[in-house]
């Protein structure tokens, strides 16, 4: 369904390239993580699949269900099917959370040719969805983000994510800055959306995430290429012996 | 080698002055000693002339063509109902004075069972009848300006509010000010006298509206007294359209342990200019002063504010946010004056904006003049566009550029919003704030 090819990019306006090549399929149900050291161009991948402007695409193609991804708007992209939680959501004062969701789904729905859901319908999947995520009322009636800790910012990532119901997922750190429980419930937000038909690009520097969403493939991307690929065992190889020890000792990463 | 005479004001047509004929014996107050003064007032105002772009505090708002526009003087007479209710805020039990062009419209307002000691009478009568208590005010600081001396030599009409010590009403009193469409350029120079004894309390809601169009100047002068103890909101709404200018001048002064907070939503209009004078005369007294401008088209909003520290340990804040659209243009200039005596003064001064177009222009001039040592002042004005990471992170999420963009630029006027006391004030400007965002009305639900 998701098809990289040999993808670059650069900053725009800038020389230096930070994919220099990467190459990817995730079929439907499948899960992918990609592991990766700081500055590996993790976060930038996660970018320019979902259209920030800033980056330019020098070389490769992307497809989502046989559609160039590459020549859509952020939100063609999210009405095609592609969904980032992002690492670092953003504040909206003035509006509620509530709003924004039923919002972002009725533009979605309106660029599908779609009918808007009515207001009963939204009420109730979102209270299901909301439930599952531990997402409680007051959240959901404050304004999108506004004073949320940085738990509750990424689980409410997370309930965009079940309400838009997106082909392709990509979490973007999603695990940094949660504690453990906080972990479990995102994973098992994730994890209840887990189907045949959808996909899921999850990144992260740590392994921790992937022993609660089990990846059926993971990536390690440094220097702007994938170099190499495995199963879940390789997130537990990487966590015993570090980039270095796996990759070599050029892709070690510099102790903080 | 040549001279090049440029004038610092430009001489009125004579229409100002045949409105002054027109008003003679037959305005309240236009008769005897008031007459005199009339006539006094329109002498300075002649002699000051009508200031060009040389005058600082002009430098940006240029007015200088209404000297040459043959205003006449508004058109009596009121308008239907059904057009004043949509503009009652303030719940059902808000007392309210309703104005036409300036003038009060006694049948349409409703001021029964005010507590006793509070009075709210047309202006016009206490100029009838005692014309010396409009002018009894302390707030003459600053020197008159020449729309001041014509709203004196000109007034018809306006609102007189005054509380004894100790009287609060507990509900707010809206004041409605509305303007009436008309086929020729008219002015109008209300007076509005609020004045609050010791320990008084008064939430007053201030909307003026024009309806329809036409070419109008309303041109308004306030003075304000808050005194020791007594505590006044003011929630305002100008809501003017194209051809439609105001000229406010607002002179405030407070007592001791005073509390002023006023939240102004002058969005738009040809030409709107609100200078604010407030006098922080007594002790441990705060005044707050928030607003919100968001020209768009060709309109022009102007906000001076001066704040004067003159007592030791009082607060200031004054709180403003801009968004400047199409050809738009914004000025705020708020000066924090700390006199020598005024120790322990808490100032702030804050004024955002955002600027949307290439077009658009945001003058913005934050001073300060300290002559205290023991103070905290603050002063400081951002200008920028819409954060590219909030527009990238809605569009993620499906919304179409144009509706990320609206409900940013009003996620950015929230802070004012919050700040208004009245919650139906809240919703009419946010109601003004989503008429001017490009799919606008996809947002009505917000919130």
């Amino acid at each position: 369904m998701l098809e990289i090819k040999d993808l670059h990019a650069t900053i725009e306006g800038e020389d230096k390239e930070i994919l220099k090549g990467v190459s990817l399929t995730i079929k439907p149900g499948e899960v992918h993580a990609i592991m990766g050291p700081n500055g590996s161009g993790k976060s930038t991948l996660a970018y320019v699949l979902a259209g920030r402007d800033g980056y330019e695409v020098t070389e490769g193609s992307v497809q989502l269900d046989g559609e160039d991804l590459l020549e859509l708007e952020p939100e063609e992209r999210a009405a095609a099917g592609l969904f980032l939680a992002m690492q670092y959501p953003v504040e909206i004062p003035g509006v509620s959370n509530m709003y924004f969701l039923r919002q972002a789904m009725n533009s979605i729905r309106k660029a599908r040719g779609e009918e808007e859901i009515s207001a009963a319908a939204f009420m109730k999947a979102v209270k299901e969805k909301a439930g599952v995520i531990g997402v409680g009322d007051a959240l959901l009636k404050r304004d999108v983000n506004r004073g949320f800790s940085g738990g509750e910012k990424k689980r409410n990532e997370i309930l965009q994510m079940a309400m838009l119901a997106p082909r392709i997922c990509i979490l973007d750190e999603t695990d940094s800055g949660l504690d453990i429980d906080a972990l479990r419930t995102v994973a098992d937000g994730v994890n209840a959306m887990r189907s045949p038909d959808r996909g899921f690009l999850i990144i992260t520097h740590y392994q921790r995430l992937l022993d609660y969403i089990v990846p059926d493939h993971v990536h390690v991307l440094a220097k702007g290429r994938i170099q190499t690929s495995g199963d879940r065992s390789l997130a537990l190889t990487l966590e015993e012996k570090g980039y270095g020890g796996v990759l070599g000792a050029e892709f070690a990463e510099a102790a903080a | 080698m040549s001279v090049v005479t440029r004038n610092r004001t430009v001489e009125p047509v004579p229409a100002f002055a045949e409105a002054l004929e027109r008003l003679r014996g037959e305005a309240a107050g236009s008769s005897g000693r008031a007459l005199e003064e009339r006539a006094a007032a329109f002498e300075r105002f002649q002699a000051l002339g009508v200031p060009t772009a040389r005058v600082e505090a002009w430098k940006y708002t240029n007015v200088s063509s209404f000297a040459n526009r043959p205003f006449g003087l508004a058109p009596r007479g009121t308008v239907e109902p059904d057009l004043i209710i949509p503009h009652f805020a303030g719940g059902h039990r808000a007392r309210r004075l309703i104005l036409v062009n300036g003038r009060a419209v006694p049948q349409f307002s409703h001021l029964g069972g005010l507590p006793a000691g509070m009075t709210v009478r047309p202006l016009a009568q206490v100029l009838a009848e005692t014309p010396e208590l409009v002018e009894r005010s302390s707030v003459n600081d600053e020197p008159e300006h020449s729309f001041e001396a014509l709203n004196r030599a000109l007034v018809e009409d306006g609102a007189w509010i005054s509380l004894n010590d100790g009287v609060a009403l507990d509900e707010p009193l809206q004041i409605i000010s509305l303007l009436t469409a008309g086929e020729s350029a008219f002015m109008t120079h209300p007076r509005h006298v609020i004045r609050l004894g010791k320990g008084a309390k008064l939430d007053v809601i201030m909307t003026t509206v024009a309806l329809g169009q036409a070419d109008s100047l309303m041109n308004q002068v306030e003075t304000i007294e808050v005194a020791d103890g007594a505590e006044l909101t003011i929630d305002r709404t100008l809501e003017q359209g194209q051809g439609r200018s105001a000229i406010t001048r607002s002179r405030y002064v407070l007592g001791n342990r005073a509390r002023l907070q006023q939240t102004n939503a002058g969005l738009g209009g040809s030409l709107i200019r609100h200078e604010m004078e407030v006098r922080l005369r007594g002790t441990h007294s705060e005044a707050i002063l928030n607003g919100l401008m968001m020209p768009q088209g060709t309109e022009h909003v102007d906000t001076l504010i001066r704040v004067h520290h003159e007592m030791p340990d009082c607060q200031s804040d004054q709180f403003y946010k801009t968004v400047a659209d199409g050809r738009g243009r914004a000025v705020f200039a708020g000066k924090i004056f700390v006199h020598k005596d005024a120790q322990r003064t808490n100032s702030y001064q804050k004024n955002d904006s955002l600027l949307l177009s290439d077009d658009a222009e945001i003058d913005a001039k934050p001073e300060l003049e300290i002559y205290a040592d023991d103070v905290k002042c603050s002063h400081g004005a951002t200008c920028g566009d819409l954060d590219p990471t909030a527009l990238f992170y809605l569009r993620s999420r499906g919304l179409d550029e144009a509706l990320a963009r609206s409900m940013l630029t009003f996620a950015f006027t929230g802070e004012v919003l919050e700040r208004i006391k009245d919650e139906s004030v809240g919703h009419v400007v946010r109601r003004m704030i989503l008429d001017r965002l490009p799919g606008g009305e996809r947002l009505a639900e917000l919130g």
